[in-house]
């Protein structure tokens, strides 16, 4: 190693802290904002937090349905996630296993949809969910994040699968067990980091998502987070503390995530899972 | 061996198919096909016309200024966040205390819901009482108004998607910086390069398969993106900020021009489907 001069330390350093304030400061001020007292709030300008209020909090969740759009918003998340998996595993691991006539074009296909435009997707399917009454309902965000989230999880688990040496299933095999007890209990197992990611960034997309929540969804009660907060903007009684303590709850799950399992958020970004 | 067991193939893949089928491939081919009718509202009968939402949409000023303002935002967008990406990319390259953290506080911007994002930034931004319009005011830079002139809100709305989806950028780049041998550096520090040399001879090469990727999807990502810009403007002020995607749902959702929506998004995936084979065509050549 060449060594480092100490003029190039001082510089990086203060790079690095210009760097943690550009991204960290408009979360910060979020946050100190949704916890500052009503008053203070549009007066003082301090970074200083405080002082300290509870009260944009306590009318969020007794003057709104944030409650419920929280629980509608874990609701949609969790089946999108769900169904991505299922129908991700079980379609990669047979398109990799076998020779299925067309599994290029299933591939292609799978890339290509990356390239839609999500309004292209969402006027035919609200097309289609007004003859279903499935507008405004859950299930029809849901089905509408599945699109999104189905393709890639395909993609990533193709590439998992592929990646997974095939003797390990083929000694199970061997030793007497079924395709499908080898699948289970060889194949699955094995696959874990790769089911996590295709389920962080399921769960990423469904809960951040806005743009089909907004043509899907109209009434209060059926209203996801991202959904129900943008409504809140500029409604009666509403300031600026109420929608920033908003803003912070839906951001908490996904600052617990990044904690714990960002190593599968970086792998996955760099797989090119995360669209948009 | 790899032939056995055939009867899983059908069960395994029928539920994925069957999804991708109904509701990708169905609403496509409907979209299309809705873009050659004329509708009333989502629940009348549609009655064929022709090619004539496409007509009279080429006829509208309106397109032609969504898909110019589309094409800017892109192309500035992508250019920032490119160069933005690889200066962090090149800071959190370095060797220092706390690498961990600060790589994780990088990705913040990204995971953020786009409505916190937003939301966020409205508030930072308000032109009264938001944080960083008092700081401006207070460096001398006077009261800037970001979102009333059409040319501040397309700045506005630039700079808060490059804030955002940078990250994404930073991870690619540093996941390809960190290929580089350090050896190679050292010995051309050695050699006595200078740190410009050293960028453009060594790490710029190594950068530029990535970075055709990443232009690649960020432009189509950018050029598809809705809610940033609805959430900031709603495409105002003067249709300023005004692009395909808030053209399309303002037709389909606002004005119930189902037909007039449909071609919209249409004549915009046709558009971006042909850039990009050029694109593919040019640079796939030569890797």
């Amino acid at each position: 190693m060449v060594k480092q001069n100490p003029v190039r330390k001082i510089v990086i350093y203060a790079l690095v802290v210009i760097i943690a304030i550009y991204s960290f400061f408009p979360i910060y001020w979020m946050f100190i904002s949704s916890c500052r007292s009503y008053r203070e709030l549009f007066s003082s300008y301090s970074i200083i937090p405080g002082p300290f209020s509870l009260k944009s909090y306590e009318n969020l969740l007794s003057m709104t349905k944030y409650a419920i759009n929280f629980k509608n918003s874990v609701y949609v998340a969790f089946m999108t996630t769900a169904i991505t998996l299922i129908c991700s595993i079980l379609a990669a691991y047979v398109l990799t296993r076998y020779r299925v006539r067309g599994r290029q074009v299933v591939l292609q296909s799978m890339l290509f949809t990356y390239m839609f435009p999500p309004l292209l997707l969402a006027v035919p399917l609200y097309y289609i969910f007004t003859k279903m009454g499935l507008v405004d309902t859950l299930w029809g965000l849901i089905i509408c994040h599945t699109t999104i989230t189905l393709p890639l999880g395909v993609w990533l688990l193709w590439g998992f699968f592929k990646a997974m040496p095939f003797e390990l299933e083929e000694a199970a095999m061997v030793d007497g067990a079924s395709r499908i007890k080898a699948f289970f209990l060889v194949v699955l197992p094995l696959s874990l980091p790769g089911l996590l990611t295709v389920a962080i960034f399921s769960f990423l997309l469904s809960w951040t998502d806005y743009t089909f929540g907004l043509i899907i969804l109209s009434s209060d009660v059926h209203k996801t987070l991202p959904v129900g907060l943008a409504t809140m903007v500029g409604a009666q009684d509403m300031g600026w503390g109420e929608v920033m303590a908003g803003a912070f709850l839906i951001s908490v799950p996904l600052l617990i995530m990044l904690v714990f399992v960002s190593k599968y958020f970086v792998e996955g970004l760099t797989a090119g899972a995360m669209k948009g | 061996m790899k032939l056995k067991d055939k009867h899983i193939i059908i069960p395994f893949l029928a539920p994925g198919v069957l999804v991708t089928f109904f509701f990708i491939i169905v609403p496509l081919y409907m979209a299309i096909r809705l873009s050659f009718f004329h509708l009333e509202s989502y629940i009348s009968t549609p009655t064929f016309v022709g090619f004539g939402n496409y007509i009279r949409i080429f006829h509208e000023p309106s397109f032609w200024n969504a898909l110019g303002n589309g094409l800017f935002y892109s192309l500035v967008s992508i250019a920032l966040q490119v160069v933005v990406g690889i200066a962090l990319a090149l800071v959190l390259n370095e060797a220092f205390k706390g690498k961990t953290f600060l790589r994780g506080l990088t990705l913040l911007p990204y995971i953020l819901p786009t409505v916190v994002v937003a939301l966020t930034w409205q508030w930072m931004l308000d032109g009264t009482i938001g944080v960083i319009t008092i700081a401006a005011h207070k460096v001398g830079l006077g009261r800037i108004n970001w979102f009333e002139t059409p040319r501040m809100a397309m700045f506005t709305v630039i700079l808060v998607s490059v804030w955002t989806w940078t990250p994404f950028v930073t991870t690619c780049f540093l996941a390809a910086l960190q290929t580089i041998p350090p050896d190679l550096l050292d010995a051309a520090k050695v050699d006595g390069t200078s740190a410009w040399q050293r960028f453009i001879y060594i790490t710029l090469p190594v950068l530029k398969p990535i970075l055709v990727i990443i232009i690649l999807l960020r432009g189509i990502w950018m050029f598809n993106k809705f809610d940033v810009i609805w959430l900031l403007t709603r495409g105002g002020p003067l249709g300023a900020t005004e692009h395909l995607p808030i053209l399309t749902y303002q037709k389909a959702f606002q004005t119930y021009d189902v037909g007039g929506g449909t071609a919209v998004a249409t004549i915009s995936f046709v558009f971006l489907a042909v850039v990009v084979s050029i694109y593919l065509k040019i640079f796939a050549r030569e890797e």
